[in-house]
């Protein structure tokens, strides 16, 4: 056997070998692509059922008597209904995603099954403290609003809006260190920002609004003084 | 019952007393004053009922650990008619919301009465500065003589008095049970042994602490759905407590709570009256000297006015944009030309009973959204009646009456299907 045949007998037996293996990977995608064909078509009847049930027991108006307006503000086209909908049909296809994978390799799929699961808890949580962190600055700048107002003060939604925003960042960094995601740069970022925050109202009160706040200081003292003159009204 | 909350030395005291036909529970704090005017005001009842007085006596404390000395003395100088009951009504305890503390105070006096199995009580929660003996004998005599369950009072009052109770309960109250009862919620009242029966009664207790209520804003609607008899008398002037401005809303919140947490229970009571009815009334109407002169509205429009600019995204989650369109439009409005329609107005109070039935915000954040409204409507009232007598006023208040009534169709609708119907 000369140098020529050998080299066409290893070519011969490395194609063969490639052509099986691609041979023994080609049931995989196949299966791969029939389970997310079939998780897919799953996904849209059980969304279909789903917002059909949602909308028929107002899931939309429910959610916001609840207290969960905010939900409205995270939904696609402002509807709790869809966002739902969509998060179901997105974790269905998902869960065919990962079917599919386990018919190439068990290991693999365990292995990137495990490391999914083991996080999962993670991203659970982030999701929590986001959700609990948005109603809580929600419900805080309303108290703020409302209480402000009916103190008289003129900057009552500028400090509602100041407090919402400070919960929503505590809230945004808590979640990112849930997910170690940054790790130091995201306490680092959001020291930096938070005691920028505070610095930058510090110097506004001190200098750029010292007028306007001593002013208004100023007005609240007159009013409570009431010029010495009792006022008439008794409520109750 | 809520026998419990009464203090030990009370409790002993009243059992020793055992019965009685008429008890007074006076919640002021007069070192003792009240029970001399009592028997002054007993006096005018012959015969004299065996009566037993509930009073603080400056001396013992809630707790009543000092309640047996003072219990002592009074036993020693008491008559065989009337009997006294040293006892701190009102918790000193600060961090208790007044009008709670208030109606907790209601709760036990009735308890107690219950216990001694009195015919009539009657509470006085007013400042004594300005109570007779007339004052009292007028809200007990009805109960005892005339078979009446509850007496109310009618309080000789300037224009700018007890404008919360004018300018809200009591129209609410008008236009939803029925009944023209000018203070629905006293504070000074006489009662029927039936009526505080049904009010203290167990099951009654448990729906009450359930939805927060109290007995001072269930007495009249409980009164007028049970179908007991009601009058009221003409007492004289009371002494209204001056504003606390910083406190305002924690007021409203306080009053109005327990309103419209009533208003839930007794739904199917209220839809049914279509009109209201005069109560009988007793006693000759106080005239008050007039104190007429201009007032100054600018704080409470100026709040009126940051409410409308801040706080319409937090209304707008109540109130209709027809209402909120009119708010908007009105806070533009200068001084002189201000004014707050009375329909808007009570299309304003009826659209937060709903919110606070349907939960659409927080309670307390929407009884505290109320103030500013509430504030807009007393400053169009105070600019409108400035140079007006007592009379005006209190035509002015009738004119609002019927403002609630003619609107309640509005709330009747909008309780019953608050999904469909929002003009």
């Amino acid at each position: 056997m000369n140098m020529w045949d050998r080299a066409q007998q290893a070519l011969m037996e490395s194609m063969s070998r490639l052509l099986s293996q691609v041979a023994s990977l080609l049931p995989g995608i196949v299966a791969l692509i029939v389970a997310l064909l079939i998780s897919a078509l799953v996904a849209w009847i059980l969304a279909v059922v789903l917002r059909r049930s949602l909308i028929g027991i107002r899931f939309d108006e429910h959610a916001s008597r609840w207290g969960f307006s905010s939900l409205a503000e995270w939904s696609p086209s402002k509807s709790p209904t869809l966002l739902v909908t969509r998060v179901v049909s997105w974790l269905i296809i998902l869960f065919g995603f990962l079917m599919g994978i386990a018919s190439f390799d068990a290991t693999l799929t365990s292995q990137l099954a495990r490391s999914m699961f083991a996080y999962l808890p993670n991203v659970l949580g982030a999701v929590v403290v986001l959700l609990a962190g948005n109603i809580i600055a929600r419900f805080i700048a309303r108290s703020v609003l409302i209480g402000s107002v009916n103190m008289n003060l003129q900057y009552a939604r500028l400090l509602a809006v100041g407090v919402k925003w400070l919960v929503n960042v505590l809230a945004v960094a808590m979640a990112l260190e849930q997910l170690r995601i940054g790790g130091g740069i995201v306490n680092l970022a959001f020291g930096i920002l938070f005691g920028g925050i505070v610095f930058a109202l510090a110097l506004a009160v001190g200098l750029g609004s010292k007028e306007l706040v001593s002013r208004s200081l100023e007005r609240e003292a007159a009013k409570n003084a009431g010029n010495g003159v009792e006022e008439p009204f008794r409520h109750l | 019952m809520e026998t419990e909350s009464i203090p030990q030395a009370a409790r002993e005291r009243i059992d020793r007393i055992a019965t009685a036909d008429l008890m007074v529970g006076v919640l002021a704090d007069h070192g003792g004053a009240a029970s001399a005017m009592v028997r002054q005001a007993l006096e005018k009842l012959p015969p004299v009922p065996r009566t037993v007085i509930i009073q603080a006596n400056g001396i013992g404390g809630a707790d009543g650990k000092d309640g047996g000395k003072a219990a002592d003395a009074a036993e020693a100088s008491e008559d065989q008619a009337v009997f006294v009951v040293p006892w701190t009504l009102l918790e000193p305890d600060k961090s208790i919301a007044p009008v709670e503390n208030m109606a907790n105070a209601y709760q036990t006096v009735l308890a107690a009465g219950d216990k001694l199995g009195v015919q009539a009580a009657c509470v006085i929660g007013s400042d004594l500065q300005t109570v007779t003996p007339q004052w009292i004998a007028r809200l007990v005599q009805p109960v005892l003589q005339l078979g009446f369950d509850l007496v109310t009072p009618c309080y000789a009052h300037g224009r700018f008095e007890g404008l919360l109770n004018n300018c809200l309960i009591s129209p609410l109250a008008r236009a939803l049970y029925g009944a023209r009862i000018q203070n629905p919620m006293g504070p000074d009242l006489g009662i029927s042994r039936r009526l505080f029966q049904r009010i203290i009664a167990p099951e009654q207790g448990a729906k009450l602490a359930a939805n927060r209520t109290h007995a001072l804003a269930s007495m009249a609607p409980t009164a007028v759905c049970s179908g007991f008899k009601i009058c009221q008398a003409h007492v004289g002037v009371r002494l209204y407590p001056p504003i606390d401005w910083t406190n305002l809303s924690s007021l409203l919140v306080q009053v109005l709570g327990p309103v419209f947490g009533d208003l839930e229970r007794s739904a199917a009571c209220w839809q049914k009256p279509r009109e209201s009815v005069p109560i009988p009334s007793f006693g000759e109407r106080m005239a008050l000297s007039e104190d007429k002169g201009l007032v100054d509205v600018g704080r409470m429009l100026e709040l009126f006015r940051l409410g409308a600019r801040d706080l319409l995204e937090v209304w707008g989650l109540v109130l209709p944009p027809t209402t909120l369109f009119e708010l908007k439009k009105i806070s533009s409005l200068p001084q002189e030309q201000f004014r707050l329609p009375d329909e808007l107005w009570a299309h304003t109070v009826y659209d937060f009973a709903l919110g606070h039935r349907l939960r659409t915000i927080n309670r307390d954040h929407l009884l505290r959204a109320l103030t500013p409204l509430y504030l807009g409507w007393v400053a169009s009232y105070a600019l409108e009646m400035q140079n007006a007598t007592v009379r005006t006023a209190e035509q002015r208040f009738e004119r609002l009456c019927l403002a609630f009534e003619t609107a309640k169709p509005y709330l009747v609708s909008r309780w019953r299907w608050p999904d469909r119907f929002n003009p």
